[in-house]
């Protein structure tokens, strides 16, 4: 009777926790169905239902309208591309460097170093701003993709999470025997140290992607030209021609914007959460 | 791993695909061969629009330039800062202001990357000539140096756009006349607005749809701006008193409560809108109610309109054209100097104005617009189907002779949008007049550099 | 010539390669962030302000004439009251709701099927442009006809449309609300991939001793979890109290400018109006040593009470 009891107290708990958790999961997702759903319909319909779940046959038409825009959602895409797959090599590459030259090496400024990375790490971008503006202006970076680029060379987080996964599994001994064979050490770094730290580098280069692709402040004073125009700073403007509103095309340019971010999260899901956890763990 | 890379590589094959086969309006020009951009930052699309009309008339243009416009709404602000940016970089040949912050490029922080009529050789004697409206010469004349840098196209002298079956709703007659009777036209106070409001509210309409509709009317109606004596900030008591306009007319639920250029305030365009009428010029009827009345819908108010004089004489908005100074010289000056002719001076058949205010720039069957040259527009046809066939530039020319410029500030548009904020915080009792006026001053004095006093 | 340095001591021979390898880093580290903070310090102490001008004038009468401005101002006092209101009520039922669903997925006694699933779905908002999200949620609320207002009605939980966009305290929550909802699933998998970290030893000598599942989160899961918990604080306090993309999209600090946040304020400064650098250089400095203060208060109080 007692044990009865017990197992049914347990089942009402665990039917309260899925009810919390389905609450949850529609939670997270019913923004993106609504999003979803009102891109296929005419202006007109989401003004008179802002909510339904059965898509209308007006996505030809918010195309239309959408595409109609000065800004072309194409060469957002192809900017954003560019920008977040060259940082996020110089930032996984360089990165990894930079944390092998704490790990594997002693050397007398490396503790200092270590807490200055930590430090810097803690300055946002916006506190910078003006001084980062003025400074690509005067050098003409600006309106310059490259201006996105070059500065992720140093990213402080990315070294901070490379090098906490180094310190705990990275077998340092296979250096001594790189040397033994005579390997220089920048070689020794490429063919031994990076094939290694390939699972970091994949958890580090998916954070970095969705980081600088998702980025707005610097893009927004630094791009002026809509050839450079990023996907954020498109979204921006979406709200955009604001002597026609037509809801349909916003919510089908919010969806543009989302779409390869769905592809890469549903198909990289387990690596990536799999990552959000690897880089706490040891933080 | 190799998932990853997989996924990573072929995500960025299609964005790469995405990116070149979208749309090839950049990048065919330069595969065509050495045609040179001329670079445009607008907040429409009509400016641009009139560019590329301008070089289908001029092959020989044509054949040498293309447009390369930036188009950024004025939405939340960001037209200006964008603006700003491309000129301090170097990246403007042509660029458009309107009412609302037309001073800052013309007369004000950002005058001096104005190129001048006269340096661009265009013959400002055509200002005489084609009768330009005054106040768009007065504002687009620079004070350091007293020389021409921006004309607009348009004369926007305000009216009443109203609904004629509301109108006959409410006072049994849709005639203009009558309107304008009731709304106490040319009397240049509120009185009869709110007597009118109660009619409305009665025969269960709102007189207009939000307190955005009486603002254009009472911002530029006031004696003064907001910025006296260079950098002073300055509150008119005409736009003092709207706190309480304001307040009255959502105490007494005279509107619909509508937030201009948002979803609600479109809404009332429509044939199910409850609106009686907006106050605006004939802008408003081309890119705002014609647009969103709800065409070739079941809730079409198409040619349910009419225009009639205002209760009180106002102006909003309009564009104005500038080219940048580092046009002057270069292989652009010309093409850009003769565009800027052809829209702010010309006045012969094939002028831009002629074609605007008779509504065929883009063929025939276009809204007429009323537009700045005094000599077009005596001879344009302002009849409409949008207004039931009633000629609008009836009611549009005396509009057009109240306009005047000298209430524009540089910081209007900012300035603007932070006072309205409160008004509408105050309007709702949220806040009291000290408070509002308060916070007013102090979130001007944290952006520009203002003396409070 | 290799094998040679191979045969010296590690950690004295090899030391150059150290800092052969650093060198990247460092290089763009002075140009591209070292010298941009420098000069920001150094424009909070001139003059400079108006479209484009990068020339500067030191103060002379007052030199820190526009850090008094700054904190003298009715507005940046405001936006900091926002910026801490707006982060602390997302912050705290994230928290609690990480904790809780680190409960239920770490439980032994409770197997909870679809863990996967949910993480995943949880996670999500995480990974979407900010901008993308503010505007959706702008439009989610659209008045008087909106996605929210619509369902809301149809519930008969409201009456009339309400304008929550127009509201400080509704604009305020929706703002924190969206902060909470992209970073509830992240914090969520951080604990509890610190719980995973635990050893499972302690676990299994609480079950002998015949604790329950309440006594063991709060006497061994919790206590484990404080430099994980420390880390998630701090990183959510540098992130919340730069915040910018959201409110900035969402509604742009209306109404009374009370979602606006201190990033934006900089941005407003610096970036539109009267392009005054200086004031917002000084402004920048300030909210830098908030950051680092609270910072530090976070860190030496989590590890005082070990």
């Amino acid at each position: 009777m007692n044990k009865f009891n017990k197992r049914d107290g347990n089942t009402l708990v665990k039917i309260f926790i899925y009810i919390v958790c389905i609450f949850f999961a529609i939670l997270s997702l019913w923004p993106f169905i609504i999003m979803v759903v009102n891109s296929t319909r005419s202006t007109f319909e989401i003004q008179q239902h802002a909510v339904s779940f059965i898509p209308s046959s007006f996505l030809m038409h918010n195309w239309k309208v959408f595409d109609g825009k000065s800004f072309n959602v194409g060469v957002g895409l192809k900017n954003s591309a560019i920008i977040a797959i060259c940082s996020t090599v110089l930032t996984i590459y360089f990165s990894t460097l930079t944390a092998y030259a704490l790990v594997a090496y002693q050397w007398k400024l490396r503790n200092a170093f270590f807490t200055f990375i930590l430090c810097v790490m803690m300055i946002p971008a916006v506190v910078t701003s003006i001084g980062t503006y003025q400074f690509m202006y005067r050098i003409g970076l600006s309106n310059n993709l490259l201006a996105l680029i070059i500065p992720s060379i140093s990213a402080p987080a990315a070294v901070f999470f490379m090098r906490q996964f180094m310190v705990a599994s990275f077998p340092l001994e296979i250096l001594d025997s790189a040397r033994v064979d005579g390997s220089p050490e920048f070689r020794t770094f490429n063919q031994i140290a990076l094939p290694i730290m390939k699972p970091a580098m994949a958890t580090q280069g998916i954070f970095s992607f969705v980081g600088t692709w998702n980025q707005l402040f610097l893009p927004s004073i630094l791009l002026t030209r809509k050839e450079l125009y990023t996907l954020p700073v498109m979204v921006s403007q979406l709200k955009g021609d604001i002597y026609k509103v037509e809801y349909g095309s916003v919510y089908l340019g919010l969806t543009l914007t989302v779409l390869p971010l769905f592809v890469i999260y549903f198909a990289l899901s387990k690596y990536i959460i799999a990552g959000v956890a690897l880089g706490s763990v040891k933080g | 791993m190799k998932k990853i890379l997989s996924v990573l590589l072929a995500l960025l094959m299609v964005l790469t695909l995405a990116g070149c086969g979208a749309k090839e309006e950049a990048a065919a020009p330069e595969q065509g061969g050495e045609k040179i951009a001329i670079n445009m930052q607008a907040f429409t699309d009509e400016v641009p629009g009139m560019f590329n009309k301008f070089l289908e008339l001029h092959p020989e243009y044509a054949e040498k330039y293309y447009l390369n416009d930036t188009i950024t709404a004025t939405t939340d602000g960001l037209y200006q800062p964008a603006l700003d940016e491309a000129l301090q970089a170097g990246e403007v040949d042509l660029y458009v202001a309107e009412g609302a912050f037309i001073s800052k490029y013309s007369q004000g922080d950002a005058a001096a990357f104005a190129a001048t009529y006269e340096d661009l050789g265009i013959d400002t004697n055509l200002v005489k000539t084609a009768e330009i409206a005054q106040y768009t010469v007065d504002i687009g004349t620079r004070p350091s140096d007293n020389k021409l840098v921006a004309l607009g196209y348009q004369c926007n002298g305000g009216v009443f756009i109203y609904r004629r079956s509301i109108a006959k709703a409410v006072l049994g007659s849709d005639d203009p006349a009558v309107v304008a009777e009731a709304l106490g036209a040319g009397t240049g106070s509120w009185d009869k607005f709110w007597e009118l409001a109660e009619k409305c509210k009665a025969a269960g309409y709102k007189i207009i749809s939000g307190d955005g509709d009486m603002w254009h009317a009472v911002e530029n109606s006031s004696k003064e701006g907001w910025l006296v004596n260079g950098n002073h900030l300055n509150l008119p008591a005409e736009r003092e008193a709207f706190l309480d306009q304001s307040k009255k007319l959502v105490d007494n639920e005279y509107h619909n409560d509508t937030t201009d250029w948002q979803e609600g305030w479109f809404a009332d365009m429509k044939m199910s809108g409850t609106a009686l009428g907006f106050y605006g010029p004939c802008w408003l009827i081309n890119y705002t109610l014609a647009p969103n009345c709800g065409q070739d819908t079941e809730n079409s108010s198409w040619g349910d309109w009419a225009v009639c004089a205002p209760n009180i004489g106002f102006f909003w908005g309009g564009s104005w054209i500038l080219a940048s100074k580092d046009v002057i010289g270069t292989e652009k000056q010309q093409v850009v100097a003769d565009f800027i002719k052809w829209v702010t001076l010309d006045t012969d058949a094939n002028s831009l104005q002629v074609k605007w205010a008779n509504g065929t720039l883009n063929g025939e069957g276009g809204t007429p617009d009323s537009v700045a040259s005094a000599v077009v527009m005596a001879s344009a046809d302002g009849t409409t189907d949008f207004c039931g066939g009633q000629n609008v530039f009836e009611a549009f020319i005396p509009a057009n002779k109240l306009a005047n410029g000298h209430v524009l500030t540089q910081y209007d548009e900012r300035i603007n949008a932070l006072w309205r904020d409160q008004v509408k915080m105050y309007a709702h009792g949220q806040i009291d007049k000290e408070t509002a006026i308060k916070q007013w001053k102090d979130n001007v004095a944290a952006e520009f550099d203002v003396v409070v006093d | 010539m290799t094998a040679k340095v191979a045969d010296k001591k590690r950690g004295f021979s090899y030391a150059k390669y150290g800092y052969l390898f650093v060198l990247p880093f460092v290089l763009c580290f002075l140009v591209f962030h070292l010298y941009p903070t420098l000069r920001t310090v150094l424009l909070a102490f001139t003059d400079c302000k108006g479209l484009g001008n990068t020339s500067m004038n030191f103060l002379k009468s007052d030199v820190f004439a526009n850090f008094t401005k700054i904190l003298s101002d009715d507005v940046f006092k405001l936006s900091l009251k926002n910026t801490a209101i707006l982060w602390i009520v997302n912050f705290i039922p994230q928290i609690f709701f990480a904790l809780l669903f680190t409960a239920w997925f770490t439980s032994k006694r409770n197997k909870i099927k679809g863990q996967g699933f949910f993480k995943v779905v949880f996670y999500m908002p995480n990974i979407i442009t900010a901008a993308t999200i503010a505007i959706l949620f702008n439009a989610l609320f659209a008045y008087p006809v909106g996605p929210v207002n619509s369902l809301l009605q149809e519930w008969g939980i409201i009456e009339k449309q309400y304008d929550f966009v127009a509201h400080p305290t509704s604009a305020r929550l929706i703002i924190s609300f969206i902060q909470f909802w992209m970073w509830y699933g992240y914090t969520m998998i951080t604990l509890i991939s610190g719980v995973l970290g635990i050893n499972p030893e302690i676990f299994e000598a609480a079950e002998i001793d015949g604790a329950n599942d309440w006594d063991v989160f709060f006497h061994i899961t919790l206590p484990n979890l404080k430099s994980i918990l420390t880390y998630t604080l701090i990183t959510s306090l540098i992130g919340g109290l730069s915040m910018y993309d959201i409110p900035k999209m969402f509604n742009a600090g209306q109404p009374m400018n009370t979602t606006l946040t201190t990033s934006m304020y900089i941005y407003n400064k610096a970036f539109s109006g009267s392009y005054l650098y200086a004031q917002a250089s000084a402004a920048s400095m300030i909210l830098f040593v908030l950051i680092g203060i609270c910072s530090i208060f976070v860190f030496l109080s989590m590890r005082d009470q070990k």
